[in-house]
Parts: structure tokens; C-alpha cells; sequence
């Protein structure tokens, strides 16, 4: 009976080995076929569609969409590592884009759709393109360092001591100029009441121009930016500043850890009619963190705001309103540290588009 | 390969036949069946038996050129649109019974095999999940998508004979379609209600059908039956709706 068990024990073992064998030697043939360098799994796989330089054209397309020109630097470096591979891993749906894009996270590893995103970007060739890494969520009022494609709308409500409510409404249209370049317009709609009487009007409309200092950065964007505010509003009525004012600034963003963020400016604003001692320091500076990595994700921040002897902290909140993150939405609440009943609290809030992404998700 | 509900043989003496409908079909490949049968509670143990096999006049259609691997998929990959047996014998046609729930989530497997879907259709239910893998040595992926086109998931499956898993878990039909193989089509119905599948000899088969009076709900991709299927189901016996379909 004991021999009998050994037997079948080692009938067992020598199955049980056979089949082991079978299995390593069919893994290994498929493996043999199966490439295992992201540039062999981009000629096997994905250069069927995003064609092998990477234009998005082939001879016989398989789909309907048309896939993104890789070599297009405006399209490969605008958003951050963490979208390419949300898209390489889940497909295209997990960041608005078309289902037509596949998921590979079956057969990818974390490490090589990290080295399929830095292999994609390398399809644009030219350098001088600020990193999406650096493309962060936008404070309420720090400037971002990033240059964008945006048209943002601002509204603000402000309570001081004893003072009438006052409200603005403002429109801000952002454009890239060149790689590291950007203009900005704001245009502000106000109503202020001044001694009992309330008036609503434009306000000081304001033209700006912002730049990439170290667009080559991983972790640390750097850039200088000059706003002018015309006299457009009309002072008597409290509905602008009554003269020209000239504000050149500095502004930071630092990617800390992947998920969060310190973005700072430092601006200085000179009244073109009054004196060199009349000059404004303001500092914001903002600390966020999104809660996941994908576009659509809540993002919670607080800033710090200054103007002179002036403090204030901005609690804040953020969602991208669509899955491409092409819409968002924030509000936050600007409360003083310091001399309360001259800042007042603020209500602020602000709805982006960023107007050349697309903003419905695609099939 | 006949289908697991393909095996209904009438009772003597049990058996009522119903006036079937008339169907024509077309097809080739290898047929299947599947079957949901109730076996959970809330389910009346006796209840009837619909069985019927599904015919058409149709014809095969033409072979696909195909248009890219021809290592891997051939010159032409068959249309089995339509899958017919020689006499006329309709396989992947779905016939479900309203109102009746069929129990435990089921599960439904694909394989990519020479650049089609195989099975071509298949049956699960919500809850479940779609298993698939690929047998061929090119890049496949499984798209699949609602009637309105929104997609549940689209998996690339670049790597031969590993079973990959995702679930669904709304009811309707689902197209799978491949983003490198544009010919390549498959259907899934998820429901809840007692269903099956015809086999490549047409015969389906649906039992513990609670006695009562049903209007079948008969499914096939590109064919139809020309008029409502009604059916008188008695418990303890088995019912013959023998069904034909049409364009």
C-alpha cells in the first residue's frame, strides 16, 4: 500500500512537472513573439494606429478617429505625465478621449507606460516647451507660471465693515504665444456703491504678457509677467483705480510629491500718478493637492494672500467639470488675518475652459 | 459543438407544439449555445419547457477580405453574420421569455481566434463579466460598446492565451468590435430574463418556465421573425415554438 502511494506520489510529480514544462514552454513562445522593449511594443502595437512616427496616420486606419500628431509639441506637452498614462493604461475614456484608444494596464507594467509617456514626448523634438508636469491647477489668485489657453470667468463678491456690498465679474482671456509665451486680457464688470449710490460699469480693463523663464524644468517653473491696468472705470463711481498701473511680477510653480503643489507670485503694482512710496507688494501663495490623478479630480488648496501689511487666507476648492479637464470650476473664500474691516471677506469663484481641448468626451 | 440547450427531445405525450413563425438565415463556422436556466429560489420548481430549433431561408453571405495580417487572419475571414447549418438551421439567435428572471450572474467567454470573435455571441447577465483572451499572434482589442454607442470597456489583448475579465452590469445588448480588425464583430446580451442561445443545429432550449402565457422576445443580429412568437407554457410539460426568421 506504501509503495502504491509512492508510486502514485511520483506519477503525480512527474504530471505535475510535465505540465509545468508545457506551460514555461508555451509562455516562452509566446514570449518569443511577444515584444518586451517599449519601442518594439510601439512598432508591434501602437504604431498600427499613431503610425510609427508618431502623426496619427497610417495607410490603412483601423478606426475612425483620427489619433493626436505626436510630433505636434502643442499637443504632446501642454498636460501632465499623469493624463498619457492614465490614457495608456485605461484607454482613452479615463481622460475624455475616445474609447477608440485602448487600454493596456493588462499588459503594461506601471514602469513601462511611465517610459511610454517619456518615448511619446520625445516625438516632439524641439525643446523650450515648459513641461505639462508643470501645468497645475490655477489658484484663485496667484498667477500661474504655466502658460495656458484659457478663458476664465471670475466672480467675486466682497463684504466690508460697514461698507455696501460690492461685486465684479470678470472675463480673462489667455492666449500661448510662441513655446514659453502668453498675453492676457481682463476685462472687469463692476457695480460699487460710492456715498449711497450705487453704480455698476467696466472697470479697469488690463492687458498683461507673461514668460518662461526655465521651460527645460522638471520639478520648478519659473516665469515673469507684466499686467497693465488701463483707466477705463470710472473712479467717481468706485468702479476703477482712475490711472494707469503697471504690475510686474514673478511667479513659481513646484510639483511636490505627485499629487501636490506650491504655486507662488510676488507682484509689484506702480500707480503711474503716485509716488514711488504709494507702490504695492502683493504675494500669493498657494499650496493644493488633487485628491486623484486624473483631470476631472477634486483639487483642495489654500493660499495665502498679502498686500503690504495686509494677510489673508484663501481656502479654496477646484473640480475639473469634464473628464478631458477642458472645464473646471472653483470657489474659495478670501478671510483677513489682519486689519479686518479694510479687507472685508471675499467670496471668489471662477468656471475655465480651456478652449483648445476638447470639452464633451469622445466616443 | 452543439449548444447546451440544443438537446431538447419532446416528451411523448408532453409535448404542444405551438405554430412557429417563419425565418430565414444565412452562416457558416461552428455554432454554439449557451443557456440561462433558473436555478435560484423564487423559482417555481415544476414549470414547462419551451424547446424549438430556429431556421431561415437566407443564405450564407460572401467571405471578408481581410484587410491587414494576413498571416495571422487569412486572405478572407468567413461573414458569419448569418450561421447557417445545411438545412437552414440559424444559429446565434437569442430567445428570451419576458418576465421571467433567470437567477445566479453568469459570466460570458470570448476568444480572438483567427481575427474573429468566437463565440460570435454570447449570453450573460448583468452582474457578470466578459471574459476574453486571444489565440492569434497579432494585436487584438475588444471594444465593447451599448446600441448607443457608449463604450463599457476597450482591452487590447496583444498577448496570446491570457484571460482577461471585465464586468457589465447593465442589461441590453452589447457590440464587441476590434480597433484593428474592423470586420471583426460580436454580440452580447445581458439580461436578466430566462434565455438561450441556438446552437449551430438552431435547437434551443428554455426550461423551469413558470406555466403561464409569453410573448418571446426573439433576438438576432442582422434577422427577425416576421410576426410575435406567443407561447402557452403548462407545468410539467414541454412546448415546441419552432421559429423562422426573416430580414
Amino acid at each position: 500500500m506504501r509503495r502504491l502511494s509512492h508510486i502514485l506520489s511520483s506519477l503525480v510529480a512527474i504530471a505535475g512537472f510535465s505540465v509545468i514544462s508545457l506551460m514555461t514552454v508555451g509562455a516562452a513562445r509566446a514570449q518569443d513573439a511577444t515584444p518586451t522593449t517599449v519601442p518594439q511594443m510601439w512598432d508591434a502595437w501602437c504604431s498600427r494606429c499613431h503610425g510609427k512616427d508618431g502623426k496619427g496616420k497610417v495607410d490603412q486606419p483601423t478606426i475612425t478617429v483620427e489619433p493626436m500628431d505626436f510630433t505636434d509639441c502643442r499637443i504632446t506637452t501642454p498636460e501632465g505625465d499623469s493624463d498619457w498614462e492614465a490614457v495608456i493604461a485605461k484607454g482613452g475614456p479615463a481622460v475624455g478621449l475616445s474609447s477608440q484608444m485602448p487600454a493596456f494596464g493588462d499588459f503594461v507594467s506601471p514602469q513601462q507606460v511611465t517610459e511610454f509617456v517619456a518615448f511619446i514626448k520625445k516625438f516632439c523634438g524641439e525643446t523650450g516647451w515648459p513641461s505639462g508636469n508643470l501645468n497645475l491647477p490655477r489658484p484663485m489668485f496667484a498667477e500661474k507660471a504655466f502658460p495656458e489657453n484659457e478663458l476664465i470667468l471670475v466672480p467675486m463678491v466682497s463684504h466690508k465693515k460697514d461698507e455696501p456690498v460690492g461685486v465684479s465679474f470678470a472675463a480673462v482671456y489667455e492666449r500661448r504665444i510662441g513655446r514659453r509665451g502668453q498675453i492676457e486680457m481682463v476685462l472687469p464688470m463692476e457695480s460699487a456703491s460710492t456715498s449711497g449710490v450705487r453704480s455698476s460699469g467696466v472697470g479697469d480693463f488690463e492687458v498683461g504678457v507673461k514668460y518662461a523663464l526655465n521651460p527645460g524644468a522638471s520639478n520648478h517653473l519659473f516665469s515673469a509677467g507684466f499686467d497693465v491696468h488701463t483707466p477705463t472705470g470710472d473712479e467717481d463711481k468706485g468702479l476703477g483705480e482712475g490711472q494707469w498701473v503697471f504690475e510686474p511680477y514673478l511667479a513659481s510653480a513646484t510639483v511636490i510629491g505627485s499629487q501636490s503643489y506650491l504655486q507662488t507670485q510676488l507682484k509689484l503694482e506702480f500707480p503711474k500718478d503716485n509716488s514711488w512710496a504709494d507702490r504695492v507688494a502683493v504675494y500669493n501663495i498657494y499650496f493644493g493637492r488633487d485628491v486623484r490623478l486624473l483631470p476631472s479630480t477634486f483639487t483642495y488648496g489654500v493660499e495665502l494672500n498679502g498686500e503690504n501689511d495686509e494677510v489673508a487666507l484663501t481656502p479654496q476648492i477646484r473640480k475639473g467639470l469634464s473628464k478631458t479637464g477642458a472645464l473646471a470650476g472653483a470657489f474659495g473664500v478670501r478671510l483677513p488675518l489682519n486689519h479686518r474691516s479694510e479687507q472685508g471677506v471675499t467670496w471668489v469663484g471662477y468656471l475655465l475652459w480651456e478652449y483648445l481641448e476638447p470639452v464633451r468626451s469622445r466616443r | 459543438m452543439g449548444g447546451i440547450s440544443a438537446v431538447g427531445v419532446p416528451r411523448a405525450g408532453a409535448v404542444a407544439s405551438i405554430a412557429a413563425i417563419a425565418a430565414v438565415l444565412v452562416g457558416a463556422g461552428q455554432p454554439r449555445a449557451l443557456s440561462l436556466v433558473p436555478t435560484g429560489a423564487g423559482f417555481a420548481p415544476a414549470g414547462g419547457t419551451i424547446v424549438g430549433v430556429a431556421t431561415t431561408k437566407e443564405v450564407t453571405r460572401p467571405a471578408i477580405r481581410a484587410t491587414i495580417d494576413p498571416a495571422v487572419c487569412g486572405s478572407s475571414v468567413p461573414d458569419e453574420s448569418v450561421l447557417i447549418a445545411g438545412g437552414g438551421q440559424l444559429a446565434n439567435v437569442v430567445v428570451s421569455v419576458p418576465g421571467v428572471k433567470a437567477s445566479q450572474p453568469a459570466d460570458v467567454s470570448f476568444a480572438n481566434e483567427k481575427c474573429r470573435f468566437v463565440p460570435r455571441v454570447g449570453l450573460m447577465r448583468p452582474g457578470g463579466a466578459v471574459k476574453m483572451m486571444s489565440k492569434d499572434a497579432t494585436l487584438h482589442t475588444m471594444h465593447a460598446a451599448a446600441t448607443d454607442g457608449r463604450a463599457f470597456f476597450n482591452v487590447s489583448i496583444p498577448v496570446q492565451n491570457v484571460t482577461l475579465s471585465r464586468p457589465v452590469d447593465k442589461t441590453g445588448l452589447v457590440t464587441l468590435s476590434c480597433s484593428t480588425h474592423t470586420w471583426m464583430r460580436g454580440f452580447v446580451q445581458v439580461t436578466e430574463e430566462l434565455s438561450a442561445l441556438s446552437g449551430a443545429d438552431g435547437r434551443y432550449r428554455l426550461e423551469g418556465v413558470p406555466a403561464g402565457k409569453y410573448q418571446l422576445r426573439v433576438w438576432h443580429e442582422t434577422l427577425k421573425t416576421a410576426a410575435p412568437v406567443t407561447v402557452v407554457v403548462k407545468d410539467g410539460e414541454t412546448v415546441t415554438v419552432d421559429l423562422t426568421l426573416v430580414k
